[in-house]
């Protein structure tokens, strides 16, 4: 889980990443490496991040503050899943009968 | 994977590299499961349209697989590791300062509308496959949410909360939970212990215990923040001449000196022999003097006082008078 990658197996891990293009990644601020002497290190997040990032520049010809711009509004949208699935446990852990009156308060505020 | 991967990009043989590359990007936006979180089809449909397109976007590689020369097996890439495994997870470094501490939803508006999304999911009956062999996502249909959070209350000894420990709560259901006490707690400090709470629905994270701390009183310290106080009780000799006495403090005895003439309600302070507090700054013991005399006063000491009188006026109220 906590496993540190190189930049070497980074790149071998991640398809569509080059040493240059990694480069231009950090420097953009789309991956945060830990910073290690005397190289830098990455997280598993970092390489699942790399990896829509290659998919997004490949795909969409999307660089520098186009991609990070796009990858902001993607961790925007999985922050507000992450609390809906908060408040969805929250609401879940009620008893039946405050459920039913959510649901219904929800039902009257509905727009038709 | 699909054994023809024109039809996983919904193209023909004919299709030109152009048209393959535009196939994919079209995929892309509408299943890549990164962007589509809430598609539980989408994942499925992005596996079979990429591994597609790695056999298809070179040409050679296509002309050999076009040719009969090689099939469409062992085309998949190795492991997918989508963002979306971790962009929501807790301590995701990219995530910023969010929640609803920090935030929180702007207005009821959103929340409603977030609930419209969870109702209809609900009342669209579970059970609903996504896709063979393929995790589901949180779209309609179905139901993962975080597990609720658990309460419970500790009782924790003085000396336990001053110095840490590990304690072991027992559960409702006859389970234990072992309870790592930090040096330093203060009394109604809560512990959250992830994970340890009620099990999530679907594929839902487990919700967190949450273990409130109740620290008992000492006989002989009390705790203000880090520091400690200690009422220290002394003999009426030491405290006319100074004595050099052993003071219990919450890591053993120390001897301490006590100056030439204290009075009773003096504060001595014992620098970092207090709590190790949040900061690894150890606070300070406090010691309120007490001159405490002898249950019975001897005639040795009435006399004593009573020539001490006659030649020396002090008044120790003289400041109360009007």
């Amino acid at each position: 889980m906590s496993r540190i990658y190189t930049e070497r197996e980074v790149i071998a891990r991640v398809p569509g990443l080059s040493g240059a293009r990694l480069l231009r990644f950090i420097e953009a601020e789309i991956v945060l490496p830990i910073r290690r002497v005397p190289e830098p290190g990455f997280r598993a997040v970092d390489l699942a991040r790399l990896g829509l990032a290659c998919e997004l520049a490949d795909q969409f010809d999307l660089e520098g503050e186009a991609l990070a711009l796009v990858l902001s509004l993607v961790d925007q949208l999985h922050a507000r899943r992450a609390e809906l699935r908060r408040l969805l446990g929250a609401v879940a852990a009620q008893p039946p009968e405050v459920r039913a009156q959510i649901a219904a308060a929800l039902a009257r505020g509905r727009p038709d | 994977m699909n054994s023809d991967p024109y039809a996983a990009l919904g193209l023909s043989k004919s299709a030109t590299d152009a048209e393959i590359k535009k196939a994919y990007r079209k995929i892309v936006k509408t299943s890549h499961p990164d962007l589509n979180p809430d598609d539980p089809t989408a994942e499925a449909r992005f596996k079979a349209a990429s591994a597609a397109y790695d056999l298809l976007k070179d040409p050679e590689q296509r002309a050999r697989f076009d040719r009969g020369e090689i099939d469409a097996s062992g085309q998949e890439r190795p492991e997918y590791h989508f963002y979306k495994q971790y962009a929501g997870a807790e301590g995701n470094p990219y995530q910023g300062q969010g929640g609803f501490d920090a935030r929180g939803f702007d207005n009821a508006e959103d929340l409603s509308s977030f609930f419209d999304e969870y109702l209809r999911g609900r009342a669209g009956g579970t059970g609903r496959s996504s896709g063979p062999g393929f995790g589901a996502g949180f779209g309609a249909g179905e139901f993962h949410a975080h597990g609720a959070d658990r309460h419970f209350r500790l009782e924790v000894g003085f000396m336990d909360a001053v110095l840490g420990a590990t304690k072991r709560i027992t559960l409702p259901d006859g389970n234990t939970l072992e309870v790592t006490i930090p040096r330093g707690i203060r009394d109604g400090q809560t512990l959250r212990l992830r994970g340890k709470g009620e099990p999530g629905f679907g594929k839902g994270q487990p919700g967190d215990a949450l273990i409130t701390v109740h620290v008992a009183e000492h006989p002989l310290f009390k705790r203000e923040g880090d520091d400690i106080r200690l009422t220290l009780p002394i003999g009426i000799d030491e405290a006319v001449l100074g004595a050099r006495v052993e003071v219990p403090t919450i890591t053993g005895s120390v001897k301490m000196r006590i100056p030439k003439g204290a009075s009773s309600g003096k504060v001595l302070r014992m620098k970092g022999k207090g709590v190790m507090g949040r900061g690894g700054k150890r606070g300070d013991q406090l010691v309120e003097l007490r001159i405490v005399l002898p249950p019975k006063i001897d005639p040795e000491l009435a006399q004593c006082m009573e020539k001490w009188r006659e030649k020396h006026s002090f008044d120790p109220r003289r400041g109360m008078k009007s």
